[in-house]
C-alpha cells in the first residue's frame, strides 16, 4: 500500500483507477493526471519511479481534493443556507435540490443532503424568534433579506 | 481506508486460490487410466532453416529454429501462435506452397531491392503472422539482417512506458520497446551485423564510433545504454539500408497499427497519432514509400484481429467498395467484382486459403499430436476444409471443437 498525500493506495492497481480514490479525481481528472506526467495506461502504482512520485505529488498538490475539497464544498452550502436560497433551505431540511418529487422516493436526498450543514450551528441571520425588518417585508417573512448583491 | 470493501466481506481463506487448486495436476500418474493419460506425441520435424526451404519440403509441418524463437520469447509470439505452439508442443508451422514462393522471393530481393514495400493481407486467420515468421526465420538463417517487429500493437496499445522526447520535437520514446528491439536483432542476427561497417565515423551519445565499427558494436551500445536505444535503432537502420554487404529483411506484423492512433495520450491529454512514436517513426518510411533498402525485402503483414488499430482510410484502401454500388453484400463481398482503383504506398499480396493438400497435411500433423484422435480420412479432410472454406484458423477451430 502506497500513502500518497494521505491517503492509503493499492500498490497493484493501475495507476489511473487508483488515482480515483481520492476524493474529487474521478475516471476523467485521472487520466489527465497520466497525461500530463506521460504514465501509460497500463502502468501499475509499484512501477512508478520515485521521481514518478514525487511529480504524481506535487500535480496532486496543485489540485483541491480531498478535505480542501470537502471543505469548499461545505462553505458553498452554508454560503447558500446563510443567503436564504432555495437550495440552502432544502439542504437544511435533507430534502431534494432539483426540483424532484418528494411524494414517495427522494431517499437519497434525504440521506445524503444536509450533511455538509450537520457540523455547523445555526445559521447566523435570524429567521422566526425576531419580527423582520421593514426593508424586507415585501418578501415574507420566512426569507431572510436578499443579499446586498442581489437587491433590485 | 477506501481500499477495502464494504459491500460484501471474503471469505477468510489462508491458502489463496493458487494454493487450492494448485499448478500442477493433482492425478496421480502412477494409478492413471493409461489409456485416457498418454505420454504426449513427439513427431520428428525437421527445422525450418536455409537448407529446408526448398520445394521438396513442401505441404510438410516444419519445426521453427529454437534459437530464433528465444530471441522473441514466448510473451511476443504472434498472434494466437503462442498458444498453437503450447498445444502442439513444439513450435510447428505448415512449410506451404505459398512460403515457398515467398522464399524465392526473399532470395530474388536480397540481390535487388524492390522499390517499395510488401504487405501480407488476407481475412483473418488466413496465416499472415504465420508466413512472416516462417520467412523471418529463414532469412536469419541465411545470414540476413532481420529487423522482425512480432506484434506493432503492443507499441501503440499503451502498454508499455513512454516519455516525451527532450527538445521541441513532438515526439516521444519508448525506451523499453526500443531496447526490446535491439536485443532481438543482437539475438537473431548478430554475425550478420558484425559484417557491416558503419562506413562513416558516427556520434551516439558520448561515445563516438570510428567509421570502421561495426553494427554490432552499435547495438552492444544501445544495449548497455538504454537512453540511447533510440538513436541507436536510428543509425542502425539507416547505415542497414544503405548497405549492399548483407542483405536486409525488415518484417513487421500488424503493420497497420502504423497508421492508427495510439493509445498514448500528450501532455494536454490529446490522442497521440502513431507517426508520433520514434519507434514508429523509425519504421514508418519503409512503407510509405519515403526509404527503401539497397538490398534486401520490407515486408508487413496486416492485422484483423484488432479493429482499434485498422485504420478507417487504410480499411477503405485495402477493402474498396465496389465501383458500382451493390445493395446486396454478400455481392459486394465477391472479390471478383471491379472495384475503384485505390493508391496504397506498398505493394500487397493476397495469402491464399489453404490447398486440398496442405490441408490434408495439416489434419495428418494434427493427429500425430493428438489434437484429432479418430484417424484422417480424406471424406474428414475434406469436409472440414470445406466447413472452414480453406481458412487455418477455422479449420483448426473446427478440429477443436466439440461440435
Amino acid at each position: 500500500m502506497l500513502l500518497l498525500l494521505g491517503v492509503n493506495l493499492p500498490d497493484q492497481k493501475v495507476v489511473s483507477v487508483a488515482l480515483t480514490y481520492f476524493y474529487g479525481i474521478g475516471p476523467l481528472t485521472a487520466r489527465k493526471v497520466c497525461s500530463r506526467l506521460s504514465i501509460h495506461r497500463e502502468c501499475k502504482l509499484s512501477e512508478l519511479t520515485e521521481g514518478q512520485l514525487n511529480q504524481l505529488s506535487s500535480v496532486l498538490s496543485e489540485m483541491t481534493i480531498e478535505n480542501d475539497l470537502k471543505r469548499q464544498v461545505s462553505a458553498n452550502v452554508l454560503h447558500l443556507r446563510e443567503i436564504g436560497t432555495y437550495v440552502g433551505k432544502r439542504h437544511a431540511m435533507g430534502m431534494p435540490v432539483h426540483g424532484q418529487r418528494t411524494r414517495n422516493n427522494s431517499k437519497t436526498a434525504k440521506k445524503l443532503n444536509g450533511q455538509w450543514l450537520r457540523k455547523y450551528s445555526t445559521p447566523a441571520r435570524p429567521l422566526l424568534s425576531s419580527p423582520p425588518p421593514p426593508s424586507s417585508s415585501a418578501f415574507g417573512i420566512f426569507q431572510a433579506p436578499l443579499s446586498g448583491r442581489q437587491q433590485w | 481506508d477506501r481500499t477495502q470493501s464494504t459491500a460484501f466481506k471474503k471469505k477468510d481463506d489462508d491458502q489463496g486460490k493458487k494454493a487450492r487448486t494448485g499448478k500442477t495436476t493433482a492425478v496421480n500418474m502412477a494409478a492413471a487410466n493409461p489409456l485416457y493419460y498418454t505420454d504426449r506425441p513427439d513427431p520428428r520435424l525437421e527445422t525450418l532453416s536455409a537448407h529446408s526451404a526448398i520445394p521438396v519440403h513442401v505441404n510438410r509441418v516444419m519445426e521453427i529454429d529454437e534459437g530464433f524463437l528465444a530471441c522473441l520469447g514466448a510473451e511476443r509470439y504472434p498472434g494466437y501462435l503462442g498458444t498453437d505452439f503450447g498445444l502442439f508442443g513444439r513450435p510447428a508451422l505448415l512449410y506451404r506452397g505459398q512460403t515457398q514462393r515467398l522464399v524465392e522471393q526473399l532470395a530474388t530481393n536480397a540481390e535487388a531491392a524492390p522499390q517499395r514495400a510488401t504487405v501480407l493481407d488476407g481475412k483473418g486467420g488466413t496465416g499472415k503472422s504465420a508466413e512472416l515468421l516462417k520467412l523471418a526465420s529463414v532469412a536469419a538463417s541465411l545470414g540476413h539482417i532481420v529487423v522482425y517487429a512480432p506484434s506493432t500493437v503492443r507499441w501503440v496499445n499503451s502498454s508499455r512506458p513512454y516519455a516525451p522526447e527532450a527538445g521541441d520535437s513532438g515526439l516521444f520514446v519508448q525506451l523499453e520497446l526500443a531496447l526490446e528491439q535491439l536485443r532481438t536483432m543482437n539475438g537473431m542476427c548478430r554475425d550478420a551485423l558484425a559484417k557491416v561497417p558503419l562506413g562513416r565515423s558516427a556520434a551516439v551519445g558520448k561515445r563516438r564510433l570510428a567509421a570502421e565499427s561495426t553494427l554490432a558494436d552499435l547495438i552492444d551500445i544501445g544495449l548497455q545504454t538504454p537512453a540511447l536505444s533510440h538513436d541507436v535503432l536510428d543509425l542502425l537502420l539507416d547505415v542497414a539500408s544503405t548497405q549492399t554487404a548483407v542483405p536486409v529483411l525488415v518484417a513487421v506484423d500488424e503493420v497497420n497499427a502504423l497508421w492508427s492512433d495510439s493509445m498514448y495520450r500528450d501532455q494536454g491529454d490529446v490522442v497521440l497519432p502513431a507517426r508520433r512514436l520514434r519507434l514508429i517513426r523509425a519504421l514508418l518510411p519503409f512503407f510509405e514509400g519515403e526509404r527503401s533498402l539497397a538490398r534486401g525485402w520490407v515486408l508487413g503483414a496486416i492485422s484483423r484481429v484488432d479493429v482499434r488499430f485498422m485504420p478507417k482510410d487504410l480499411k477503405l484502401r485495402l477493402d474498396p467498395p465496389p465501383a458500382v454500388p451493390l445493395a446486396n453484400p454478400d455481392l459486394a463481398k465477391d472479390p471478383s467484382i471491379v472495384r475503384q482503383p485505390t493508391d496504397l504506398p506498398f505493394d500487397t499480396i493476397g495469402v491464399e486459403r489453404l490447398s486440398a493438400a496442405e490441408a490434408w497435411a495439416l489434419m495428418r500433423f494434427y493427429h500425430e499430436t493428438s489434437i484429432i484422435a479418430s484417424p484422417v480420412t480424406e471424406a474428414l479432410v475434406a469436409k472440414k476444409w470445406v466447413v472452414a472454406s480453406g481458412n487455418p484458423r477455422e479449420l483448426f477451430a473446427s478440429v477443436t471443437s466439440f461440435a
